[in-house]
């Protein structure tokens, strides 16, 4: 199918693909009409096909053809403008000249520029919030897959970490710092205008820019949904001219950039044999077993679990129009394996842009995605049934499979789980769905200087979800095995419908919009669950073979109502004020409607005559915001008590069943949104001429009525409920530096961002601290809230390393003996009780920082990027396993345990003992995360015009990158970056989860 | 040409105004809740079963390895490595608030206790004939006395809380004796609302149910803490008239009793179903020691098994047979299986384990003398919480204390259950204190591992010294170093003491 289409657009293009003129309507003048030609080029000397030439004041409009050779006819005296995506507008004016030579100059952002700001657009200048913009430009440099990859290491404020190396995850994306404990984090999205859209469904390749939204200045327009800060993706569309065919195709060799320590089978066996002596049990293995596995290292449980898979990219688009309407076609598909067995992720893309000018005064843009994913096994937790966090833990002395080639399920040592391959490769969760969203913009010019915009979006999906746990999983072992199909609709609908009116008298320029926006979301889902199936050679295609059946529905409805207004204010372009209220009105609360206020103020002081006399800056804009947003982290019918259904059923006679239905947890009824109030002040510089730009903000953001999902006491069920019991703080300074170091045969463009956020907890409602439990299987308060202390704070016990020889008076006070595991005791009762609990370490980052770097001479570019976190830790979860001892893992298999305390060698590597406490929330498992990465490095080669216009190619550049592939950190684990958290206050939590992957690439980019 | 747009433009702008527009409110159209559900006999029903079903999850009462705090007594063991951290801190006498384990025996309670008390709070709002609203509520009370039973026994001092309560209270901890109370009438109010049975429900817990847990409570009570020993002559009276109605009489043979469910002798029992999703672990792979390996490649996963010095104490009889599992069978190469002794140095633990946990209903261990073809840790086996014998002992010890000896009936009620078990009748003439001794020590070994009768035994009557003292050089050495008297009661679990900051925690923890 995807051939079958690519084809198709090859086909069209290059039928399309040579020289054209157009003549529109006739020139009418006194002046002589001559043929004027000439050639187009960019900077660096490639013609650029497709240029827009157009005669000032008429509707003659000529396009250059792929050599960038156009003709027009003009009359002298005339003003040619030449207009191309990307690059600078030229004037020419015709002064007897017929042949023309012209240069374009790339774009990029300035404070001329205009940019969106959500509900409209405006001139950078004139812009009074802390905003940052990624362009397509910047996007095509690296092979992305999602959307959110484009913000890493690229924009002040912001930072994105992956959670997992699994296929197709999305990314966190923190844009000053946490504002929620409860509620994502992750920004708002808009797509287009449209609120929340599904960012899976947008292509990298198909955006034009992003516009990320820092200050509240910006984001209150978005009132309830703005407190992490927005993302507005405005998507490409089609220029006049002919039909420009791009491709951009890529394949990607991916592994697991590091592995763990482990032991090989003869150290593995060993260490049993001392571990058991040191409690009088007889060796596991005789001394025939160790001889036998001097020979043989065993089975490498890491590796055996892996793939390195190679990941292929496909897009293709087609975009083109005249005057009246534009289109932009495109198509992407993406396969992307798993880094472990059994594991994909597929994507296949649709996207048509038009955009159709009925008159005068009304346009019409219709855009429409269609997004198809499908992946398997992608949903690993880390948890015991995870098989990549059980390779760490599994006996290196039993083979993968018998002798007879069936797996071998179970090991008498280290993991008592499942052999993790046959996990992997015997479970099936199967997830596909169709994603549909259409979006209609109408805008209508009521008078010159009134517009009316009503932004539509309707999104619907249908997802499947099949399950397969046989009897060769995990579960299946134990019983437990079963199929299960669940399928859920979805569909979301908005309406987004505003007026602006700008006005332009004398020195005073003011655009005012006032919107009313209604949006609501609708779920309905049906699981139907069969167990222990009389066979499983359907798979999960018939769960009528179960024993038994289990069957569920759910469905949510919900609602908000907006309205909006915003005042834009500028003086002599010199002094600018932003202000704008936002009203919700939301189903989830009880009481509906909250306001959010916002209020801006800029200068642009390089307006200034004083300024202007210094000839230093090219530009100087000074900027400070006040305002207040949201964030919806309580859920459709969070405020009404429940009744669970679908839970157990009881069986009086052990066979009939009878329906429970518990009572659900309690809740509070007097919930409120999150309020987020930020204060930012700004600067925007640059000199010479914009070679050298620089952008810094402090920010203080103030979160009150801090949602919590409090846990219940058992006492009242024990479940979750959500309380507003606090207030937060987040301080912050970013700084951007960008620059043009280089502009001659070698051009060198550089970008440097870094940025500084500390937060505080301010206010627990009359406790001092809060702490936070069931966290992997460390259930004893992992984490902790506590007053004047930052977000993930890790919570535990000091760890001091062992007991010496020389102190075993000392241990036998705590009945423990020298070797065994030494920590603070706090309260000095020589006893390690939840009284010597304290703050072991934090998972947010002093600081984190981009550092991206495009070299270019003659055809060749070499692009660099640098992205790092510092000051950050992570706690380890999957490394106490690797020590045995613990849940499901019963012996060691971590190389440490070949250096354990022994009488003659005293490390602080507690030995084994049986009255050691080795607790798994200690600082022993603490570690620095701070890291820098080389995130990028690519290679690129524009092949000459002179070679492609043969074979009728406007342009082809192919290159090679890397991605991951360098990486300096102390951190001991398996990847600085991900930590399976996206919760503030657990952030740094790490439990297994799998790495980014190191990539390889080679791609092409043409246009035809 | 402006107007030719004009009018479909302006409809469609004000069609998505208003067309679209829903009110604010909510509607969960597939939730329950107060407003729409407990209106019906159906929905009180099943308001009932989940109280039941709270208990039988591994977070409750279907893992003898979460009961962590049963573990201080010599019926419960475990290895001294491994994973079993948990068990053998308890072992050791040396748990902590933050044992991962030890929380079911909190949440499991409770969690039933929150169910209960929505049941109590609601049951008149329903419906229905008053004989089946009785019924109903009768179950809770009886459900949430048990719970109670549990959390006082094992915690001391927990909060009294006899109704729905809204989100933000949090009330402080009771007094042990004023949560007896609460315990107590809780019984009496069951024992008055239930019926004497529910034909085909044997799941359900009836009036004889209540009669047998209050007569156990009473003796309980006698003991430590309260020591009120006029409640004996109350133990003893509630047994008698369970007894007395010849309702239930003990299984010829005392194994048969551990591979089936709702025998004759049960009085009071979880119910499991692996298939429904509710499977009991407590039988199969939890009691098998980690050296036994099915010919399916299934394998033991060594949890619990008794101290050496109880196995070897337990007098010779058929019922000593049934209960411990003395010759381990390990597969070899060839998957043929070696029978050896427990003690015999090719054991991991070198200790014996438990039989009487293994079959389940033919669906935990299958095996035969010389073969083990599965081991699954997921069966359908009821756990029986009050056994006839149990109320055959409890009348016999508290008719004993509370008259000053034991009488014939006394002396009848103990035999029955020593005849059974292929033991010659007790020794005539005994004095009240011990007759209580041989009573007790029936009762450790007629109920070996099971629900923590032994433990709470050792609790009641404050015989860790002696405990202590009978423990062999081969278990897991008692490393706590503080004052033992603090150790028959459980610490509050860690994150339930975050979640009330004005609770004290037990003292010595």
């Amino acid at each position: 199918m995807k051939r079958f289409l690519f084809m198709l657009l090859v086909c069209c293009i290059t039928l399309n693909g040579y020289a054209s003129v157009v003549h529109l309507k006739g020139y009418k003048s006194a002046f002589l009409v001559a043929q004027v030609s000439g050639k187009v080029k960019d900077d660096k000397g490639n013609p650029l096909a497709g240029v827009s030439v157009k005669v000032q004041g008429s509707t003659t409009v000529a396009l250059t053809d792929i050599n960038g050779v156009f003709k027009v006819q003009a009359p002298d005296g005339a003003t040619l403008i030449f207009t191309y995506v990307g690059f600078e507008d030229q004037k020419v004016v015709l002064n007897g000249q017929t042949t023309l030579a012209i240069t374009l100059v790339e774009k990029t952002i300035g404070l001329n520029e205009v940019v969106a700001v959500g509900y409209g657009i405006q001139q950078k200048r004139d812009v009074t919030g802390a905003t940052s913009t990624v362009t397509a430009r910047e996007i095509a440099k690296r092979p992305l897959v999602r959307v959110e990859q484009a913000l890493q290491g690229t924009t002040a404020g912001v930072t994105v970490s992956s959670n997992s190396g699994q296929p197709g995850a999305g990314l966190s994306v923190k844009i000053r710092g946490a504002n929620s404990i409860t509620g994502s984090t992750d920004p708002l999205y808009v797509i287009d205008g449209y609120i929340g859209g599904n960012i899976e469904s947008i292509t990298p390749s198909d955006i034009q820019s992003l516009e990320i939204l820092k200050d509240a200045s910006a984001t209150a327009i978005y009132g309830s949904r703005g407190a992490n800060g927005v993302v507005l993706i405005t998507t490409k569309t089609g220029k006049v001219g002919k039909p420009v065919v791009s491709i951009n195709t890529w394949f990607s060799k991916a592994s697991i950039p590091k592995e763990l320590d482990l032991m090989n089978a003869y150290d593995f066996a060993r260490t049993v044999n001392a571990q058991f002596a040191t409690t009088g049990n007889p060796a596991a293995f005789s001394d025939a077993d160790l001889a036998g596995f001097k020979n043989k290292p065993g089975t490498d449980w890491q590796r055996a679990v892996q793939q390195k898979p190679w990941i292929r990219n496909y897009q293709a688009d087609v975009s083109g129009g005249s005057d009246n309407v534009n289109y932009l076609v495109s198509f992407n598909h993406l396969d992307q394996p798993g880094l472990i067995l059994n594991q994909y992720y597929k994507r296949t893309t649709f996207r048509a842009n038009l955009g159709i000018k009925l008159n005068d005064r009304m346009d019409v843009k219709i855009n429409l995605t269609t997004l198809l994913p499908q992946s398997r096994n992608t949903g690993y937790q880390g948890d015991i049934t995870d098989p990549f966090a059980q390779s760490s833990q599994w006996d290196p002395t039993s083979p993968i499979r018998d002798a007879s080639g069936n797996y071998i399920f179970k090991s008498k040592y280290a993991s008592n789980q499942i052999n993790p391959v046959a996990q992997a490769n015997n479970q099936q969760v199967d997830v596909s769905s169709t994603n549909i969203t259409g979006t209609g913009v109408f805008t209508y010019r009521i008078l010159n200087d009134l517009t009316l915009t009503s932004n539509n979006t309707y999104e619907t999906q249908s997802q499947l979800t099949q399950t397969l746990y046989g009897l060769n999983t995990g579960l299946g072992l134990v019983g437990g095995d079963y199929a299960a199909v669940e399928s859920g609709k979805y569909r979301s609908y908005q309406t987004s419908d505003f007026l602006t009116y700008k006005k332009k008298l004398g020195d005073h320029s003011l655009t005012v919009t006032a919107l009313y926006e209604f949006s609501s979301r609708e779920n309905t889902g049906v699981k139907a669950q069969a167990n222990n199936l009389s066979s499983y050679a359907l798979g999960y295609y018939n769960l009528g073979l179960g024993a038994t059946q289990l069957t569920t529905s759910n469905y949510y409805e919900d609602a908000l109502q907006s309205f909006m207004g915003r005042v834009n204010y500028t003086y002599k372009d010199k002094y600018l004020l932003t202000a704008s209220v936002r009203s919700d009105g939301s189903s989830h609360l009880t009481q509906k409607y909250s306001t959010f206020p916002s209020l801006a103020v800029g200068w642009n002081a390089a307006r200034e005559r004083f300024i202007q006399k210094l000839d230093i800056f090219s530009d100087l804009k000074l900027r400070a915001s006040w305002g207040k947003t949201g964030n919806q982290a309580v859920g459709a019918y969070a405020t009404i008590p429940q009744y669970v259904s679908g839970s157990p059923a009881y069986y009086f006679d052990g066979v009939k069943p009878s329906v429970a239905t518990p009572l659900g947890s309690p809740v509070s009824n007097t919930l409120k949104w999150e309020t987020t109030t930020t204060t930012d002040a700004g600067l925007d510089v640059s000199f010479f001429s914009g070679r050298l730009t620089f952008t810094a903000d402090a920010y203080h953001k103030k979160i009150t009525n801090l949602l919590y999902n409090y846990q219940a006491p058992y006492y009242l069920g024990g479940g979750l409920y959500q309380r507003n019991i606090g207030s937060l703080d987040n301080k912050g300074i970013e700084f951007a530096l960008g620059g043009t170091p280089l502009v001659g045969k070698v051009k060198w463009s550089t970008n440097f961002t870094i940025s500084f956020n500390r937060n505080r907890v301010v206010d627990l409602g009359g406790l001092d601290n809060v702490v936070v439990n069931n966290i992997g299987s460390a259930q004893n308060g992992v984490a902790i809230l506590k007053i004047g202390k930052p977000l993930g704070e890790f919570y535990g016990y000091q760890f001091l390393g062992t007991w010496k020889t020389s102190e075993a008076a000392q241990a036998a006070q705590f009945g423990m003996k020298p070797g065994d595991a030494k920590y603070t005791d706090v309260n000095g009762d020589h006893k390690y009780t939840s009284d010597d609990l304290m703050p072991i370490g934090n998972g947010s980052p002093k600081y984190s920082f981009g550092f991206i770097n495009d070299v270019s001479y003659g055809n060749f570019t070499l692009s660099f990027m640098f992205q790092g976190t510092y000051g950050n830790q992570i706690y380890s979860g999957t490394i106490p396993y690797t020590l045995g001892g613990l849940g499901d893992a019963r012996n060691a298999t971590s190389t440490t345990a070949l250096s354990i305390w022994t009488p003659t060698n005293e490390t602080n590597n507690p030995t084994f003992s049986s009255t050691s406490q080795n607790f798994i929330n200690s600082s022993r498992f603490v570690y620095n995360a701070s890291y820098i990465k080389l995130k990028n490095l690519s290679l690129g080669y524009t092949i000459p015009t002179a070679v492609l216009s043969r074979v009728g190619i406007r342009s082809l550049e192919i290159y090679v990158s890397g991605q991951n592939i360098w990486t300096i950190t102390k951190y001991p684990g398996y990847d600085p970056e991900v930590s399976n958290s996206t919760n503030a206050i657990t952030q740094g939590l790490e439990t297994g989860v799998i790495p980014n992957p190191k990539t390889y690439t080679v791609g092409l980019r043409a246009t035809l | 040409m402006k107007t030719r747009y004009s009018i479909p433009l302006a409809f469609i702008v004000l069609a998505s105004l208003f067309g679209c527009q829903k009110k604010l409110t909510e509607d969960p159209k597939a939730n329950l809740t107060p407003v729409n559900y407990l209106k019906t006999q159906a929905d009180l029903d099943a308001a009932v079963a989940s109280i039941y079903a709270k208990y039988a999850v591994d977070g409750a009462y279907a893992f003898t390895n979460k009961s962590t705090s049963y573990f201080g007594a010599d019926d419960l063991t475990t290895d001294p490595g491994l994973n079993k951290g948990d068990m053998r801190a308890f072992d050791q006498l040396n748990g902590s608030s933050g044992n991962t384990s030890m929380q079911a025996q909190w949440n499991g309670p409770w969690t039933a206790i929150y169910q209960a008390n929505n049941v109590i709070t609601n049951y008149k709002q329903v419906s229905s004939t008053d004989l089946l609203k009785n019924q109903a509520v009768g179950q809770a009370y009886f459900l949430r006395a048990w719970g109670y039973y549990n959390l006082v026994r094992t915690f001391g001092q927990v909060p009294l809380i006899d109704k729905v309560i809204s989100v933000d209270d949090r009330p402080a901890r009771s007094s042990v004796s004023d949560v007896y109370t609460l315990i107590v009438n809780d019984l009496k109010i069951a024992k008055r609302l239930l019926p004497t049975s529910f034909p085909g429900q044997p799941g359900r817990a009836n009036q004889l149910a209540a009669r047998s847990m209050l007569a156990d409570v009473y003796l309980t009570m006698a003991g430590w803490p309260l020591k009120k020993t006029d409640s004996y002559a109350l133990a003893a009276t509630e047994a008698d008239s369970v007894i007395q109605s010849n309702t239930y009489s003990l299984v010829n043979d005392y194994g048969t009793v551990f591979t089936t469910n709702n025998n004759s002798e049960s009085v009071f029992a979880i119910q499991f179903n692996v298939g429904g999703g509710s499977p009991n672990r407590t039988f199969g792979s939890s009691s098998v020691p980690l050296d036994e390996v099915a010919s399916n490649g299934s394998s033991g996963w060594d949890d619990y098994y008794p101290e050496i010095n109880f196995f070897l104490n337990a007098p010779k009889c058929a019922r000593t047979d049934a209960t411990f599992y003395t010759t381990l069978k390990l597969i070899q190469p060839d998957k043929s299986f070696k029978l050896v002794p427990w003690s015999s140095s090719e054991t991991h633990a070198g200790h014996p384990y438990y039989k009487k946990f293994r079959a389940g209903v033919n669906d935990g261990v299958i095996e035969t003398a010389t073969g083990i073809q599965g081991i699954n840790p997921s069966t359908n086996k009821t756990t029986d919480i009050i056994r006839y014998p149990l109320v055959l002992l409890d009348y016999a010890e508290a008719s004993a204390m509370s008259s000053g000896g034991p009488s014939a009936a006394a002396y009848a009620a103990i035999n029955k259950v020593r005849v059974r078990a292929g033991l010659p009748n007790l020794t005539p003439g005994l004095s009240a204190t011990d007759f209580q001794k041989a009573v007790v020590n029936e009762r450790g070994y007629e109920f070996a591992g099971e629900f923590g009768i032994r433990w709470f035994d050792i609790v009641r009557l404050q015989m860790l010294p002696e405990i202590i003292a009978a423990r062999g050089d081969k278990e897991n050495p008692i490393n706590f170093t503080g004052d033992i008297s603090q150790r028959y009661i459980a610490p509050i679990p860690q994150n339930e003491m975050y979640r009330n900051p004005s609770w004290t925690q037990n003292p010595g923890y």
